[in-house]
């Protein structure tokens, strides 16, 4: 009925020394749909987030993208497969201005001369097609509100139409006026048919935005649920651990 | 008018479109330094501070000046004279803040997406903080707040202020919503049903300006009803008048939120539509079904024209018993054009009881979906005492703010 996956996981272990950080962790993902990776501290939300986007490679598992398997060995061969992230940090240079950031690594080049009005004007698209609130392009990051900041690094990831968008805690410390804005970017980024992975540890945001809820509890996938169906207690219930795990054939029935 | 327009490409038009360009940047950002104007309309910042001192010559912005990153800088603001008031609409799915001048303006607007069943103390303090945030953007502090208006996806009894039938808002029955809000922003908060102040908001400056007899129709994740009588809303004794996502179209149907059985809601209500669905397009949301009507997918055409259908009749039902000149639909369905209103419309002129002199016209929403927004800050500032020159409020300012027509 569903087309397959865009990224399938499938039996990610991952270690560090005596931390077993995954274990055998599944996780789909459709375009057109957000999934919020929920979990407690050290639940392994971030680390499969970082073997998604090739910043760690996995002991154990496989990776398909369209049902064909592939090796995420880098940062930039998750991008060239069209896996985008923004971590926490944002990774942005604060002298430098919107149309740089975005465009840095990247720049688009007329013959050798930099093709400033060209990126100059797909920066203002990009952010407009976010309904972003950056008034000006040429404003260094350093003048920006947080919030801003956070649309600067979604619209970054957007600059190679990729088909993942991975977004690691973007409402972490920010205004309700700047969660308004980067919670409108992520339905955004749906509609724009692109698959989000939407990590946080607000249940209120999650709600909001997420098509499906993951739990993760101790690197182990622990409950998947439809967002619109599943009540907050439930899902604490799961992160918590408070609910037996939900045994694999119930969860595939819920999410089909 | 049409006759002095500057011919297209002319030193005169070009000024124009720069000055409409600035004066839109500021309404989309509330407020803006001129270096920020100049980035964000692509002019020079010369040219920003020739028609910055035009405009503000002209009283269409104020400006003052404030600091950005250590440096003095002018900011930008759309002008507004004795102060503001503030529209907020909850929906089933997202949250909308608005701020207007007394002139009708919207000087600010944001939305935000909110979970399904939303809890009403999360809610609440967003609205509180969003508003409070968005005064600050503008550069002024909430003693320019005189009043908020606040639409409801449910009946409000207007003497309580309470939601006026249990079980249709999970969790918000037994809160007084208003004095939550008027607590927190220590202003009055009037708050009404959704589709009624989008009947306000259409009567006062939209589809049904020119008649007194009209009714709204907002279809969303449920459907209602505002009723305007005589160019006067039509509340009910404990306000639920127009509630026509409640009437009974299947006697065996399901159970609704309300208690009844059978309601329209239960039939046309986001979840049963989606339901619908579920087996051929997997769970999709309201807004995806409404993308993919538009798109063209059969599918969700159908369960979008069947649902307009549905509606059409019961509101044929009310329109021959409240017999108005106009029917204006607004709400998402309606965003889907004449896919939802042409079966609308012919239902309900295939049921309404058939008037020789004026059959009853069927029309889309002209505020979109700002309607209900712009319902609640009209209510706001009903409100609101003005003790200043009652031309102001009486000709709102036009809403393309070309100063030559000023």
């Amino acid at each position: 009925m569903r087309p397959s996956p865009t990224l399938a996981l499938r039996g990610i272990d991952k270690r560090f020394g005596h931390v077993q950080a995954l274990s055998e962790v599944d996780l789909d993902l459709y375009p057109r749909e957000v999934v919020a990776l929920v979990g407690d501290n050290a639940a392994g939300k971030s680390t499969l987030a970082k073997v998604i986007a090739g910043v760690l490679s996995p002991d154990a598992g496989l990776i398909e993208m369209d049902g064909a398997p592939v090796t995420i060995s880098s940062p930039s061969a998750a991008r060239a497969l069209g896996i985008a992230t923004v971590f926490q940090d944002l990774a942005l240079c604060e002298n430098l201005d919107v149309v740089s950031n975005l465009y840095l690594g990247q720049e688009r080049r007329i013959g050798r001369r930099l093709d400033e009005e060209g990126m100059e004007e797909e920066a203002r698209s990009i952010l407009h097609s976010l309904t972003s609130r950056i008034p000006s392009v040429r404003t260094p990051v350093a003048g920006l509100s947080a919030g801003q900041r956070q649309s600067v690094a979604i619209a970054r990831t957007l600059l190679g139409s990729p088909r993942v968008v991975i977004l690691d805690e973007p409402t972490a410390s920010l205004s309700v006026s700047q969660t308004a804005e980067v919670l409108t970017h992520i339905q955004s980024l749906r509609d724009l048919g692109h698959a989000v992975v939407l990590i946080s540890h607000n249940m209120t945001d999650v709600h909001a935005v997420a098509d499906r809820i993951e739990v993760l509890r101790h690197g182990r996938n622990n409950g998947s649920f439809v967002g619109a169906d599943a009540s907050y207690e439930e899902i604490i219930a799961a992160v918590t651990g408070a609910s037996p795990l939900v045994p694999p054939d119930h969860r595939a029935r819920r999410t089909a | 008018m049409l006759t002095d327009r500057p011919t297209p490409g002319s030193q005169t038009s070009l000024r124009e479109a720069n000055r409409t360009r600035i004066v839109n940047a500021v309404k989309q950002f509330g407020g803006l330094t001129q270096i920020e104007l100049a980035g964000a309309t692509g002019l020079s910042t010369a040219t920003v501070s020739t028609i910055v001192k035009e405009l503000a010559a002209a009283g269409v912005v104020d400006t003052q000046t404030t600091s950005r990153s250590g440096r003095r800088a002018l900011k930008v603001t759309l002008a507004r004279r004795l102060g503001l008031v503030a529209g907020v609409q909850f929906g089933h799915r997202h949250l909308t803040v608005a701020l207007g001048d007394l002139t009708r303006e919207i000087v600010a607007t944001q939305s935000m997406p909110l979970p399904p069943d939303h809890r009403v103390d999360t809610s609440l303090d967003r609205a509180a903080l969003l508003v409070v945030d968005h005064l600050e953007r503008l550069g002024s502090g909430l003693e320019e707040l005189l009043g908020v208006g606040l639409a409801l996806p449910a009946p409000v009894d207007e003497a309580t202020g309470m939601i006026a039938v249990r079980g249709l808002l999970r969790g918000w029955d037994d809160l007084h919503v208003g004095q939550v809000l008027s607590k927190r922003l220590a202003r009055p908060v009037h708050v009404d049903n959704d589709a009624n102040l989008g009947a306000i908001a259409e009567h006062d400056f939209g589809a049904a300006a020119d008649v007194q007899d009209s009714i709204f129709v907002r279809a969303s994740y449920g459907v209602g009803a505002g009723i305007m009588i005589n160019g006067r809303l039509h509340r009910g004794f404990a306000g639920t008048a127009g509630e026509i996502g409640h009437v009974q179209v299947d006697a065996a149907g399901a159970i609704c939120r309300c208690g009844n059985r059978g309601c329209l809601d239960t039939v046309v209500g986001s979840a049963a539509l989606l339901e619908m669905l579920r087996a051929s397009h997997g769970p999709l949301t309201l807004r995806d079904v409404i993308t993919r009507a538009e798109e063209g997918d059969p599918g969700c055409r159908r369960v979008i024209a069947d649902a307009g259908e549905k509606v059409g009749s019961v509101v044929a039902s009310l329109a021959s018993t409240v017999n108005p000149q106009r029917v204006v639909v607004g709400g998402e369905l309606a965003e889907t054009g004449e896919t939802f209103l042409a079966p609308l419309r012919d239902a309900v002129l295939r049921h309404v009881v058939p008037n020789a002199i004026s059959p009853v016209e069927v029309v889309p929403a002209a505020l979109g979906d700002r309607a209900e927004i712009m319902g609640a800050l009209a209510v706001a500032l009903r409100g609101v005492d003005v003790e200043t020159s009652p031309e102001l409020t009486s000709s709102p300012r036009a809403t393309t703010l070309d100063p030559e027509e000023r």
